[in-house]
């Protein structure tokens, strides 16, 4: 008769979505203009930024690319002189863009590979928000085959379809002490799949004024039997057994833009604004494969879901491309982006304000065949004072974000 | 041209320092306000238990650490605080009077023993009641006795070997009946002062059922209470020091009250008679009845005794509690009523110290507002805080005292109370880096 409750709340776990780390560096050349040059750039990563673009290329290409994203968040709880930062840590995205098909004709293939969303934070273990989350990992890599067709010389469209393959990792710490009153620590780790697909057109007058309009629809990445491991003191250990479970991520689509025209006769003018529909991602739930309610009548493992409540995304980009001469192209641009995360939603996985982005990059051809294209990218997430309402941290984010990237370009 | 040329690798080496320095965000604070209001050199911390540190049934060693007086000097320190000594029970004895932990958890239920190693215990008095080891240290600031009362800390006599053993371990030896708690704690020369007084003027009384049988237990008037109260705060006050006060929590919201139901308790009769007995029986004002969910029970209610022979003042019948003819007794629980009455005498209180805070120009750290918000239940930094045993993490295994987090959290309505009132900028306490109750 002396049963107490001993309900062990397992508040909610949490998935990074991918606007925090969203950084796109699938083609070299736009993340010189800050991702803005869907117009412009008419070459293979055009598979990525417009398939439509991708029949008006006339010779083939591949291209290899990758970036190093350096995401470097602080924080400052409400009330204190302490400030944490995540942990210095390099996401390398990459990007393969191919084409195929005889030159000079109405039509052209390709194949995209690349990580649309990824990166991580990783505040550890010591900071105030650690019960919300230590860590997150997120890669997805899209694998996108891509049909384009000139409808007129100056028109033409297409689309791909794009499989996702996407790897999560997480761990957060859970109020559960031992006797050395060390808190105790669930750490996830998945691998979903979904599908999508990328469609848009392109429009140009003799190669003066173009304009490109694409569309990316949202990709629902299912994880099915991830892993959930669990470090509690022995007493709990049947309570939180090693398990499996299933989450549902929500990628969401995209509607693009992108227009460019010379401002002289070797400077061209770009602009891009993508509207981002992350207004479907409502809430994250998480499905354990064993729920656990014998402790006591309660559960202690049990399955959790967590309000998201996002709003949509809208980013705008503006730059300038310069070719100075037949081999060298240089380029600067800038952006800004309105984040979809509301305050009261903002958690550590995902610190999202609204950002400031600014990039420079340059093409060199280093022979008729071989191209080489480096940027670098320095994005700020602006200063954002919260609380959470449902881990109820409070305190004050900021990011920066550095980005250096590379890419090599073989043309036949 | 040329010195642009000749300073290159100055210029670059800039630049290069500016792009690895502004990897690492900086968020600006603004530079904390000079203290110029009050004086935190001489913080002294008046109280009982929560002062002291009290926590798992016991006053030991890492309790004291974690008290939140402790946690609110540490802050101090940044501006113009000075040392902050606390009578800490030495290495060798860090076990102190002892206290309880969690043995096991046996189908999920909760089996506690008591730790008896490493004890600060000397002796005992002519009533076999416990003697702690003397702090023999230089004069100290944390002030707070485990079960001091406000009525008490008037009276003669509590400082000596028959009276408080947390006060007379405090006491040099021999020190005269005529020192009082008010006395001792009000001769220290303190610039500021916290003062956590009042609890126990009606916990006692409330853990026992509303039913008085010591002068623990006894409810002082509010009358008295409002009286001694003022006298106090205005003798810590004369020369003008600032300070804080604290608000007394509800007691007949904390687990020690709520974990024992009366739901739990029919369910366990119900299913050890069968079904024979399924209610329990208790006694009020107005004879006995049967107990409903608004009638509370404690953390310690033995329930082995339900359905014995037990007497406590009742027939020597079978089926103790669970006839209407040998009801539970008084003590063992606090009825509707008397919770009201608890209430109410809380609320009384609470008026009076909010009005003599108020008058002297004080800090309220209202700790029983907090202790509404911990009844409905709320997130700190995703950790789940409520009133609930063990897993509300904000109480200690006794029901009434907190753990380390939970003192942490409390040290910061104080740090709150007394930036909003003296315009400081104390740092709060990060109680994510205190743990709640240990789980073996």
């Amino acid at each position: 008769m002396k049963k107490l409750l001993l309900l062990l709340l397992f508040a909610s776990p949490m998935l990074l979505h991918a606007q925090g780390s969203q950084v796109n560096t699938q083609g070299i050349k736009a993340l010189g203009i800050s991702g803005a040059g869907s117009a412009l750039f008419v070459d293979e990563t055009s598979i990525f930024y417009n398939p439509g673009a991708l029949a008006k290329i006339e010779n083939n290409a591949i291209s290899v690319g990758a970036s190093a994203i350096m995401y470097r968040s602080a924080f400052r709880e409400q009330n204190s002189f302490q400030q944490y930062n995540t942990k210095f840590q390099i996401s390398p995205p990459f990007s393969i863009f191919a084409t195929f098909g005889p030159k000079n004709t109405w039509w052209k293939a390709g194949i995209g590979v690349y990580t649309p969303f990824g990166g991580g934070v990783n505040w550890g273990q010591e900071w105030p928000g650690k019960f919300e989350l230590n860590h997150l990992s997120l890669r997805a890599i899209y694998i996108q085959p891509t049909l384009s067709f000139k409808l007129t010389d100056n028109f033409s469209v297409g689309g791909g379809f794009v499989y996702n393959i996407g790897m999560v990792g997480l761990s957060r710490s859970i109020p559960t002490f031992n006797d050395q009153g060390q808190p105790g620590r669930a750490e996830l780790s998945g691998t979903g799949t979904g599908t999508g697909y990328n469609v848009g057109i392109h429009y140009n007058l003799e190669d003066k004024f173009a304009l490109s309009l694409s569309y990316r629809s949202k990709v629902v990445t299912k994880l099915k039997d991830g892993d959930a491991e669990f470090t509690v003191p022995s007493a709990l250990a049947s309570s939180f057994p090693t398990t499996t479970f299933d989450a549902e991520l929500p990628l969401p689509s995209s509607f693009n833009v992108g227009i460019t025209f010379p401002l002289s006769e070797k400077v061209d003018f770009v602009a891009d604004g993508t509207l981002i529909n992350y207004s479907i991602y409502k809430s994250l739930t998480f499905n354990y494969k064993h729920n656990t309610d014998d402790v006591i009548g309660d559960d202690a493992l049990e399955d959790t879901y967590q309000p998201k409540n996002y709003g949509n995304a809208f980013s705008t980009k503006i730059g300038v491309n310069y070719t100075p001469s037949d081999k060298l192209e240089l380029r600067a641009g800038g952006g800004y982006v309105i984040t979809p995360v509301k305050p009261e939603f903002v958690y550590a996985e995902t610190p999202d304000n609204n950002r400031i982005m600014a990039s420079v990059g340059f093409t060199y051809a280093l022979s008729n065949k071989f191209d080489i294209n480096g940027a670098y990218t320095f994005q700020r997430i602006l200063q954002r004072t919260v609380t959470n309402s449902i881990t109820g941290l409070n305190g004050t984010f900021k990011t920066n974000i550095h980005a250096p990237g590379i890419s090599l370009t073989y043309k036949w | 041209m040329k010195l642009l040329n000749k300073n290159i690798k100055y210029y670059a080496a800039i630049a290069a320092f500016g792009l690895i320095a502004s990897c690492k965000p900086t968020i600006n604070i603004d530079e904390p306000a000079s203290n110029t209001q009050v004086d935190f050199s001489k913080y002294i911390a008046i109280g009982n238990s929560l002062t002291a540190g009290y926590s798992n049934g016991g006053l030991y060693l890492s309790g004291q650490q974690n008290s939140f007086p402790n946690f609110i000097a540490e802050k101090m320190k940044r501006f113009g605080g000075g040392e902050f000594i606390t009578p800490y029970f030495s290495e060798e004895q860090r076990n102190g009077s002892g206290y309880i932990r969690l043995k096991a958890l046996i189908n999920g239920a909760p089996v506690t023993e008591s730790v008896t190693t490493n004890l600060a215990i000397r002796g005992f008095n002519e009533a076999g009641a416990t003697l702690y080891t003397r702090y023999t240290g230089t004069d100290i600031n944390n002030l707070g006795v485990p079960g001091m009362r406000l009525d008490m800390a008037f009276a003669n006599g509590v400082g000596s070997v028959a009276g408080n053993p947390y006060f007379e371990r405090l006491l040099p030896e021999n020190a005269p009946l005529t020192t009082t708690y008010f006395d001792y704690s009000t001769s220290k020369n303190h610039t500021f002062f916290s003062f956590a007084l009042g609890n126990n003027d009606v916990l006692g009384y409330a853990t026992n059922g509303a039913y008085t049988d010591s002068p623990t237990n006894t409810l002082t008037s509010i009358p008295l209470f409002t009286q001694l109260y003022t006298n106090y705060i205005n003798t810590l006050t004369t020369n003008n020091q600032k300070g804080v006060v604290a608000t007394i929590p509800d007691v007949t919201e904390t687990p020690f009250l709520n974990t024992v139901t009366t739901q739990l308790l029919e369910q366990g009769v119900t299913a050890s008679t069968g079904g024979v007995f399924t209610k329990i029986w208790i006694s009020t004002a107005n004879g006995a009845r049967e107990a409903t969910s608004a009638d509370l029970f404690a953390l310690t209610f033995d329930t082995d005794t339900l359905g014995k022979a037990v007497v406590f003042g009742n027939p020597r019948t079978a089926g103790y509690g669970l006839l209407q003819s040998n009801p539970l007794h008084d003590k063992h629980v606090l009825d509707k009523d008397e919770v009201l009455e608890v209430k109410n005498t809380i609320n009384a209180y609470n008026a009076a110290i909010k009005n003599i805070a108020d008058s002297k120009g004080l800090a309220i750290a209202d700790v029983y507002d907090f202790m509404n918000k911990v009844k409905v239940g709320y997130n700190y930094n995703g950790i789940a805080i409520s009133n609930k045993y063990i897993t509300g993490n904000a109480f200690s295994l006794d029901g009434i005292h907190l753990t380390p987090m939970g003192y942490a959290i409390m040290a910061n309505i104080f740090i709150d109370a007394i930036n909003a009132k003296y315009n400081t900028a104390l740092e709060k306490v990060d109680a994510t880096q205190y743990p709640a109750v240990l789980i073996p």
